[in-house]
């Protein structure tokens, strides 16, 4: 199996009604996790696993935080950033794609599903995950 | 009456890029590049003159970036180069500066 595209998780939809997720949180709430091709998510998937996630150099199980922006209006479009989140120092490979979830909740929701689109590796240097341009067109989360 | 209802959609058209380096960090090039295209990002549709005009200014903000950026590295190693040296190792205290 493998990534096989992006994916808002649908769970994620439904929790934010429920308002589980909260974007303006200082910190230690969004987490990314790094994948190999081995992991088969998709807009289905609905929480962390540790399954298929990829080991190494400087790498913690769980991934890093990251910072979100706080959500702003874009015409009549809403939307969450995420700053760009670097790996620092560290040796891994096979890497083909990421879940975001949020550790601040319980059972680890996930957020959404990220494919890389190829195998990505860093030897002892820095893996950075580059969030697209916050507009309406191209932000991560959008609710239009 | 009338049944309302709203449409909203979330959209799973979203791309994350991956920038990596082997065997070193990135240079404060290649970070200001990455900063400036969070700060300025140019549309594909404005009219050619604005578009230029706006491509140049976010080059040279990019340089502007650029170079604080190797200030603030510049100026981080000296706190580094201190605390090593207080520590007792100059020799590799000596090392980071002439980094």
């Amino acid at each position: 199996m493998a990534f096989n595209g992006n994916f808002l998780c649908t769970s994620f939809k439904v929790e934010l009604m429920k308002g589980v997720h909260n974007f303006t949180a200082a910190s230690n709430q969004f987490k990314l996790a790094l994948y190999d091709n081995s992991a088969t998510f998709t807009a289905a998937t609905t929480a962390y696993t540790s399954t298929n996630e990829i080991s190494g150099t400087n790498y913690t199980a769980k991934g890093n935080f990251l910072t979100s922006v706080t959500p702003v209006a874009s015409g009549t479009t809403a939307l969450a950033d995420f700053a760009d989140e670097v790996f620092s120092t560290v040796t891994i490979s096979a890497v083909r794609g990421a879940l975001i979830f949020n550790e601040a909740a319980t059972g680890d929701p996930t957020v959404c599903v990220l494919d890389f689109g190829a195998d990505k590796a860093a030897s002892s240097g820095d893996f950075t995950i580059v969030f697209p341009t916050a507009d309406a067109s191209n932000a991560i989360i959008r609710i239009a | 009456m009338n049944n309302m209802s709203f449409g909203v959609s979330m959209s799973n058209d979203f791309k994350v890029g991956v920038e990596t380096t082997d065997n070193r960090g990135f240079t404060p090039e290649e970070t200001a590049k990455r900063c400036v295209s969070k700060i300025i990002n140019v549309s594909k549709t404005a009219p050619p003159e604005i578009r230029d005009q706006a491509l140049a200014y976010r080059d040279e903000v990019e340089k502007v970036i650029a170079v604080y950026m190797k200030q603030a590295i510049q100026s981080d190693r000296t706190t580094v180069y201190n605390a090593i040296k207080d520590a007792g190792q100059l020799k590799l205290a000596e090392y980071i500066r002439k980094m």
